[in-house]
């Protein structure tokens, strides 16, 4: 078997995962600590918001649409949980109905992103990134300024272990399968066509809009399953805490090997450059760069890691 | 008995002829999510100097320094390493004041010391050590109101809205003007701590009210806004200024009417060197129960007026122009607040 036939027949997925596999590597090798079962565990429940986060990007870049209001969404999220779960009690079902809640504004926020993007055709990158002054906005008007603590309950579940193993490892778990599900659906499929070729999706009888907004709806979705996790982490409400996490999960994406210009990529691909992006950050650390260029390294690795994936991933799918 | 007592106690009865030095050793990992101003930078440098000057009293105070633009879970990462990496005490100046709650407690839970600076946290397993934002701007505000024997309009130019900081010095500087009956704030506009947007809010303002007293305006905003005026034309105006050395020198050329509370980028290192000696065991002669969190030490915040406006620009002689005029407590200062 030639190499191209090899490149071919790899899953996209493949060079995040080489790319995951050294940076667990380098990680070890500079902190032998950062393996053990708590940094391991430190790192998932870090970081299984930027995974949701990332997935729900990733289903709008498969129809190459973007959205730039994620953060915004995760942060209304957050202070919306955590203001219901204030009012409803922090007994399980006041915590349940509070979640209910603000899963349908994660929804609700993703649907008015599709209105604007698909029915009103805007430019995804301008209208989401409207909107998600629009969402800081609303976040701000809810909880003014950062601060409700989220019921004990709530976070000491999140934080804490079932039958001995962190449920953070149960979310993760969650997380995969929704993604076999959704990869196994009809969906996801034709998101990669309408992203692949809109006009032959159409041509071909494909409800191309329909599709298209309920890919926003599902990112909205996934970005209010984003802002429990942080809610969990974070144990506080604040809606300011999106602030920078938008492009990491593009960044997430790409790295995974999804392509902004739609029809390619896998939602486990994208779990992986989530992943990527945390052990980078803690590599930088670990490797002892002197705080002044910690910001560059860390720039450039994910921008070598960029490279080496699409090198790779563009090689297989030629 | 601290254990620095104790290790002293060994060495002595050994008979050894080295004094205590290198009797303790402590790693402290420093924190920081937001690399946007050069008075970030000259926070960490301090501490990281403070760190080296424990070496003459014997102790060896490494740094650990994790400092990148981040977002919440990027800092909470931070942290996390520094668990990972078993350092005694963590510092840091968080991006937000709630949402270190959980991880804090697991860093309390491993046995780590965590002082917060610059802002304040609502953890119950953190110490707060540094100045306190409203008392900071309530300082500036009785300035502008009695350099305005009590009477005028004034204007206030704010930072990003919501922000707990820019909160808490909004209620100080309102406090203060209502205790000044001729004191009335016509209009209070956001700049969101971005020197040209003070500027611009300040030009908006001069062609609103063209005859106001007195602008109470925040950090790097004042030189902005300091610019507008002069622009303007306009030198019968008091307004507060701010602390880095290009702004005290066009102060010290032009003679302006100003005056700046001190919100000194040594914070860290002060908090470093509470740190260190309450790694040693030692307890705090009175215990961090102030602010609204119940876990703060509020340090003594400088001012500069033209009383001492020589002092300051000469202890900023020959640094480069974005140095902001700094203070901190040093390791004897610090020491003398415990038992």
């Amino acid at each position: 078997m030639t190499l191209p036939s090899l490149l071919r027949k790899m899953p996209p997925f493949m060079p995040v995962l080489i790319i995951l596999i050294c940076m667990f590597a380098l990680n070890g090798l500079a902190e032998p600590n950062s393996l053990s079962p708590y940094a391991l565990k430190g790192l998932i429940s870090t970081y299984l918001a930027l995974m949701f986060l990332s997935v729900g990007q990733t289903i709008v870049i498969f129809a190459a649409d973007i959205d730039l209001s994620v953060g915004a969404i995760l942060g209304l999220v957050n202070v919306t949980l955590v203001s219901m779960m204030q009012v409803l009690g922090g007994e399980p079902a006041g915590i349940f109905a509070a979640m209910a809640i603000a899963l349908a504004v994660g929804a609700g926020c993703g649907l008015l992103n599709g209105i604007l993007v698909v029915v009103l055709r805007l430019q995804a990158i301008v209208a989401t990134f409207g909107t998600s002054v629009l969402f800081l906005g609303l976040a701000l008007w809810i909880m003014p300024v950062a601060g409700t603590p989220a019921p004990r309950l709530f976070w000491r579940t999140f934080g804490g272990r079932i039958a001995g193993i962190p449920f953070a490892y149960f979310v993760l778990a969650g997380l995969l399968v929704l993604i076999v599900l959704l990869s196994r659906s009809r969906f996801v499929p034709r998101l990669l066509t309408v992203g692949d070729d809109q006009l032959a999706a159409y041509q071909t009888g494909l409800p191309v809009q329909s599709i298209r907004v309920r890919g926003y709806v599902a990112c909205g979705i996934f970005a209010a399953l984003a802002g429990f996790c942080i809610t969990g982490d974070t144990a506080s409400g604040d809606p300011n805490v999106g602030g920078l996490i938008t492009l990491n999960s593009v960044a997430a994406a790409v790295l995974g090997g999804a392509a902004l210009s739609g029809g390619v990529g896998t939602l486990f691909g994208s779990v992986l450059g989530s992943l990527v992006i945390g052990l980078v950050g803690s590599l930088v650390f670990f490797l002892g760069t002197p705080s002044e260029w910690q910001n560059l390294v860390q720039g450039l690795t994910v921008l070598a890691a960029l490279m080496v994936g699409i090198l790779f991933g563009g090689k297989a799918r030629a | 008995m601290s254990k620095f007592i104790k290790a002293a106690s060994v060495m002595s009865l050994l008979g050894a002829t080295a004094t205590v030095a290198h009797a303790e050793e402590f790693t402290i990992g420093l924190s920081n999510g937001w690399v946007g101003s050069e008075w970030r930078t000259q926070m960490i440098a301090e501490a990281e100097e403070a760190a080296k000057a424990w070496a003459d009293k014997g102790v060896t105070v490494t740094t650990k320094v994790q400092s990148a633009n981040v977002d919440v879970p990027g800092q909470i990462a931070h942290v996390r390493n520094f668990i990972s990496q078993g350092v005694d005490a963590i510092i840091i100046n968080p991006n937000s004041p709630t949402a270190f709650d959980p991880v804090f407690a697991e860093a309390a839970d491993a046995g780590i010391l965590v002082i917060a600076t610059d802002a304040e946290v609502s953890s119950p397993d953190a110490i707060y050590v540094g100045i306190d934002q409203k008392g900071w701007a309530e300082m500036s505000a009785r300035w502008l109101a009695e350099t305005l024997d009590g009477k005028g309009t004034v204007v206030a130019i704010n930072g990003v809205a919501g922000h707990p900081a820019n909160e808490m010095r909004v209620a100080g500087y309102q406090e203060v003007f209502g205790e000044f009956p001729g004191i009335e704030i016509v209009n209070e506009v956001n700049g969101n701590w971005d020197q040209a947007q003070g500027q611009q809010a300040m030009q908006n303002i001069l062609a609103t009210y063209p005859d106001i007293d007195g602008v109470w305006v925040q950090d790097g905003m004042a030189a902005g806004a300091w610019r507008a005026m002069q622009d303007a034309g306009r030198d019968d105006i008091y307004a507060t200024g701010e602390i880095r050395k290009d702004f005290i020198d066009i102060w010290s050329e032009n003679s302006l009417k100003s005056g700046a509370s001190v919100n000194p980028p040594g914070v860290m290192a002060s908090a470093l060197n509470v740190a260190v000696n309450m790694l040693m065991g030692k307890e705090l002669k009175e215990p961090a129960t102030a602010g609204v969190y119940g876990n703060a030490m509020y340090l003594p915040i400088p001012f500069i007026s033209d009383e001492n406006l020589g002092e300051a620009s000469a202890a900023l002689e020959g640094q480069p122009g974005y140095t902001s005029y700094t203070s901190s407590l040093s390791i004897d200062d610090a020491t003398a607040l415990f038992d």
